[in-house]
């Protein structure tokens, strides 16, 4: 929704029938400057947001190359994946940590889309926490903060990296 | 004429068609992954902005059951389902067309159990193909919402009703940007529905009475007639919506066909990725196209025969698998062609059956197959 509110055309689309609550579920996004008609799943991603780092692996850890950003919701450092998981650009993400701290509990959503258009570097943020603050269903002002703060954290660990 | 463009997955853009189009009836049941069509309407309704009667029987079959007679009190009636629901209304959906009812279905295209899956795949709805129903085939949400529309306007033309499919999960469950007309636009395109019969106590017509042969052999003689008239009222309501909102689908599209040696045919989502592999082909060098079917049936076989002649190879992409046989569209494709003068030879690969994923580079390299090698008359299996 950020994105098309920037202008962008979306395509997005989630595996559903096994979506309940406890189980792996998967979803999608193309972002294109023009309309997007290719109607398939992605079997190479530019980009993974992975809400459990427990989930990083077999067929979902598959889609990514080399190149693709992976953001993970997880308190472990990046040394640690970088040491796990040779060869993958992974930037983890205290999604929980950030969610409890700001009153959202285990609901990580908005602090992980935070992080993930910081590694992405779009939507930008304030589009984001316009878009959160209009759509989230309650604590609007929290899921912002949440949002904010997660952006924040990613964005130092790419300073750091970059020094 | 101003529209709004929000993000809409395919199912609620079916349900926007619907409640513009204004029915007074709607009988629905829940299935994956029809749903959100019905909890949208729903919505709606609750929100005084959809003036139709919402019906909950307890089955499919009672669904269609109730929108019949709905239907023949001269009403117009929506209906929407998926899969094991539209097999349980198998019986019904012919009793819909004899009594003329141009009830408007949408379908989700989904996978027939057992074993039980969710994924897309058009065997349920390529399996009515005998009923008499009008079948559409849309790509998009743009193109579900637009065809909920027109269909009424073809419907309601020759008393046959219409059924528009799209497949689950790619269609159904994609978010993407639609355009929404105005309520007034649709007001003007279709008019409120006046058939000449419909039933009400104290007019003395009925539906239903048990007839002779004769009868019978004329009135399956009636739909035959009422269903050759659909391809030109369907390029006719496609060409009006386009007039009025700058969209037109066509009842069958060629895209890049210009000069092509090999032509793809298939019809749905899966028309979308061919898009992308016609054009990696084209800039390749291979003289590629695409023909989508939008309008299954009636099957409009003379634009078929004239937008593939001078083709040498037509590759059938069937996301549907009848046993015994093969892919629907490749047989009913080679039929439509047989008898052409030079006709081209027809490919049918079995792609994408059970939802399995069709990327475009699989498109490609299925064209690059079918134009190296003879069409073979038993259906190929390819992922």
């Amino acid at each position: 929704m950020a994105f098309f509110a920037e202008g962008r055309e979306v395509q997005s689309f989630a595996t559903y029938g096994g979506a309940r609550r406890g189980t792996p579920v998967s979803s999608y996004i193309r972002v294109h400057d023009k309309p997007i008609r290719v109607r398939c799943d992605i079997e190479k991603a530019d980009a993974l947001l992975c809400f459990d780092a427990s989930l990083l692996e077999g067929k979902f850890l598959a889609t990514a190359s080399p190149k693709t950003l992976i953001v993970v919701n997880s308190r472990r450092t990046p040394a640690q994946f970088a040491a796990d998981l040779p060869g993958y650009r992974v930037l983890p993400v205290d999604g929980i940590g950030i969610s409890q701290k700001n009153g959202l509990g285990r609901i990580v959503n908005s602090a992980l889309l935070g992080a993930f258009a910081r590694a992405l570097e779009a939507p930008s943020l304030e589009t984001l926490t316009r878009v959160i603050t209009e759509e989230a269903p309650k604590k609007e002002r929290e899921n912002a903060a949440a949002c904010i703060e997660a952006y924040r954290q990613i964005d130092a660990q790419l300073r750091k990296a970059a020094a | 004429m101003s529209t709004k463009r929000v993000l809409l997955t395919g199912n609620h853009a079916a349900a926007w068609g619907a409640r513009l189009a204004r029915p007074k009836v709607v009988p629905v049941y829940p299935i994956t992954p029809q749903t959100p069509v019905l909890e949208l309407l729903t919505e709606f309704q609750a929100a005084g902005e959809f003036d139709a009667e919402i019906l909950t029987p307890e089955s499919e079959h009672s669904v269609m059951a109730a929108c019949i007679p709905a239907s023949l009190t001269g009403v117009r009636v929506f209906t929407a389902t998926a899969s094991q629901g539209l097999m349980l209304m198998h019986e019904v959906l012919h009793y819909a067309v004899g009594a003329r009812a141009p009830i408007v279905m949408v379908n989700v295209n989904r996978t027939i159990g057992s074993p039980w899956a969710f994924w897309p795949d058009q065997t349920d709805s390529v399996a009515q193909r005998d009923t008499g129903w009008i079948q559409y085939y849309v790509e998009n949400a743009q193109e579900a919402l637009d065809t909920v529309i027109q269909a009424y306007r073809v419907a309601e033309g020759v008393s046959i009703p219409a059924m528009i499919n799209l497949d689950a999960f790619y269609v159904s469950h994609a978010l993407e940007p639609v355009a929404i007309p105005e309520q007034e636009l649709v007001d003007a395109y279709l008019p409120p529905y006046r058939p000449a019969h419909f039933l009400e106590p104290g007019r003395n017509e009925s539906w239903g009475n048990v007839v002779t042969q004769e009868m019978y052999y004329r009135h399956r003689r009636d739909i035959g007639a009422a269903m050759d008239r659909v391809p030109a009222l369907a390029v006719e309501a496609d060409r009006d919506w386009e007039l009025a909102t700058g969209r037109g689908w066509g009842a069958i599209e060629r895209y890049r066909c210009e000069g092509a040696e090999i032509v793809i045919v298939t019809m749905g989502s899966m028309c979308g990725t061919a898009r992308d592999a016609v054009d990696a082909l084209r800039e390749a060098g291979v003289a590629a196209g695409l023909v989508k079917v939008r309008l299954f049936r009636p099957l409009p076989s003379a634009a078929l025969r004239k937008a593939l002649a001078g083709a040498r190879d037509v590759l059938v992409l069937d996301r549907n698998f009848s046993p015994g046989v093969g892919g629907v569209l490749h047989q009913e494709l080679r039929a439509a062609l047989y008898g052409m003068k030079s006709a081209p030879q027809v490919h049918g690969y079995l792609a994408g059956v059970g939802g399995v994923n069709v990327p475009p580079d699989r498109i490609v390299h299925f064209a690059r197959e079918a134009r190296a090698s003879d069409a073979e008359p038993e259906p190929v299996w390819v992922k």
